[in-house]
């Protein structure tokens, strides 16, 4: 791919616009190679699974996509900017934010206050305006509490308010990493396997809350094992294996990759069916 | 019951300077996670910055002085941060090879205070104050101006970490620093303000424990630093709340233990009082989970 992604979000030979795009990233850990030249483009307002064997480096790709980890070598753009190696609070001001595999809460704080830390643009950020437009910094404040009380209303979270993050179940810190990501209006939402270890039911209500983002043209990445899951949500699949980028496109001609079903898809086609 | 009173009043007093310099401590070390041992040497620098504005070069009023020491003092903090400390920091993932630097620091900023000002006791200037009857409380109006600072101090920080989206993030960060960065929190930013503010409440406390107790050297903040010690641990290391509650407990105590017992085991009933609190509740009496 030979686009200027400099200046200009990378676009495919359809024009299809990349909202994420990585090129070449490679990362060793103690010489062995996680990733080794992981090349993909996500399509913009679409949802896309990244799908591959354990080991494939599926979580190190979202590390250094979104800044957790720095890559050894190639290049990260978001919607043409340039963003290699930037630390991950830049990517997620850039508007890239992230779940992880085993979800992460701050735990201290409230629910509420969990949102609140990842509106963006706040004013109150600044001493300046924190003394000199306190009303300015109030009224902004007031709105990000409104609209992180909507939230919490969508995802289910709104009667846990006041909780501490530390209290919740397994399920609802899940929810509650959703909610956070998308306090802070997100234009990519990486999700680290967000449907790992919860219920069917809860599987549901995600899934729906992944279309329903979808529907307000978010991009989502997600890393997902579950096949009927990613038959279900997924416009755009990724298949990785030991680090490099296996194929693309979508799952029911992957399923007819030789390459793909003997690397990944045949193995977890078989494990559904003696499973 | 008149030594009585008489004691709670210096404990108050005594109360006030340790919860000023106890959530400086805190404050960074909820961070940083790692205990700044040269804390107690910013605090006397606190003191003598204010003593050189005060009484040796522009005789400034005291409570001018004060401010623009214990704001120098932050500036200070964030430079031997930045120059000294964060690149350790970024070098080593375990906390102590950072302590053993903050060590050396300690030792390095008293013989700088030790060469600059000599081993001599200083006074400020400040003019003679009369002790006022408040209840059964006997207290200067000195006293009672470093327990105001105390007071509006600790509210300020209150509302700073509740309210403000600054409190907010470094809430966070001392939570959970990754995913702070990955919610969009500037952490190195949090950071800088947060050694500015530590060290200015540690230039703060210094000058005001020089205030009450009427003199200052260079190991007076050093001394003192035994005690911030126990009110943070017996509060709980890393809670500001637990800082300030520690504060007031071990103040109190080692004032009216020296009523009645002996002035010379003050800092005995400080270890007393810590090594109870420790033994009933190891983490301290106001631990959060994820912190020591």
């Amino acid at each position: 791919m030979t686009t200027d992604r400099t200046t200009t979000p990378a676009t495919g030979p359809d024009e299809t616009r990349f909202a994420l795009s990585c090129d070449g990233i490679t990362k060793a850990f103690q010489g062995v190679r996680a990733v080794n030249g992981a090349t993909f483009d996500v399509p913009e307002g679409l949802v896309t699974a990244l799908i591959g064997p354990n080991g494939a480096g599926k979580t190190t790709v979202v590390n250094i996509l979104s800044g957790s980890m720095t890559c050894d070598s190639g290049t990260e753009h978001i919607g043409g900017t340039d963003v290699t190696n930037w630390p991950s609070y830049r990517i997620a001001r850039l508007g890239l934010m992230r779940t992880f595999q085993l979800s992460r809460e701050l735990g201290g704080l409230t629910v509420l206050e969990n949102l609140l830390v990842a509106a963006p643009d706040q004013a109150g950020e600044s001493m300046v305006n924190v003394f000199f437009r306190p009303s300015a910094v109030r009224r902004q404040e007031r709105e990000n509490v409104a609209r992180a009380l909507d939230i919490l209303e969508t995802y289910g979270l709104f009667h846990l308010r006041d909780n501490r993050a530390s209290d919740l179940s397994g399920g609802q810190k899940k929810l509650l990493e959703i909610s956070r990501a998308v306090m802070a209006s997100p234009k990519v939402l990486l999700l680290d396997e967000p449907m790992a270890g919860v219920n069917p039911a809860l599987i549901e209500r995600i899934g729906g809350y992944i279309l329903d983002l979808k529907a307000a043209g978010v991009t989502v990445l997600m890393i997902e094992h579950n096949l009927s899951v990613v038959e279900r949500i997924c416009d755009h699949v990724i298949v990785l294996a030991e680090g490099q980028t296996l194929a693309t496109g979508k799952l029911s001609d992957l399923r007819e990759n030789e390459e793909v079903v003997q690397a990944y898809l045949g193995e977890v086609i078989d494990a559904s069916t003696h499973g | 019951m008149q030594l009585f009173w008489l004691s709670v009043g210096f404990g108050l007093v005594t109360a006030s300077v340790l919860a000023i310099s106890a959530v400086g401590l805190s404050l960074q070390f909820g961070i940083t996670n790692y205990i700044n041992f040269a804390y107690g040497d910013f605090m006397a620098l606190g003191a003598f910055v204010t003593y050189v504005l005060n009484n040796e070069v522009l005789h400034w009023n005291i409570w001018v002085a004060l401010v623009a020491g214990s704001l120098a003092i932050g500036v200070l903090a964030v430079i031997l941060n930045r120059l000294i400390l964060s690149p350790f920091a970024r070098r080593f993932s375990k906390s102590f090879y950072v302590l053993i630097v903050t060590f050396g620091l300690s030792l390095v900023l008293l013989n700088i205070e030790y060469s600059i000002w000599g081993a001599d006791v200083r006074f400020f200037q400040m003019p003679i104050d009369r002790a006022l009857h408040i209840g059964p409380l006997l207290l200067t109006k000195y006293q009672l101006v470093v327990m105001a600072i105390a007071i509006v101090l600790m509210l300020g920080v209150h509302a700073m970490l509740k309210t403000t989206r600054l409190g907010k993030s470094m809430r966070a960060m001392s939570d959970n620093t990754t995913l702070a960065m990955t919610s969009g929190i500037d952490t190195k930013r949090i950071t800088t303000i947060t050694w500015f503010l530590s060290g200015t409440l540690a230039g703060l406390a210094g000058a005001v424990l020089g205030i009450t107790e009427g003199n200052l050297t260079p190991a007076s903040g050093e001394l003192f630093l035994f005690v911030i010690f126990a009110a943070v641990i017996v509060g709980g290391v890393g809670s500001i709340y637990g800082a300030m509650a520690g504060a007031v407990l071990i103040g109190l105590a080692t004032e009216i233990s020296a009523a009645f017992i002996n002035p010379a085991y003050k800092l005995d009933t400080a270890f007393v009082i810590l090594i109870l609190t420790l033994l009933v509740r190891p983490a301290g009496l106001f631990a959060r989970p994820g912190k020591a």
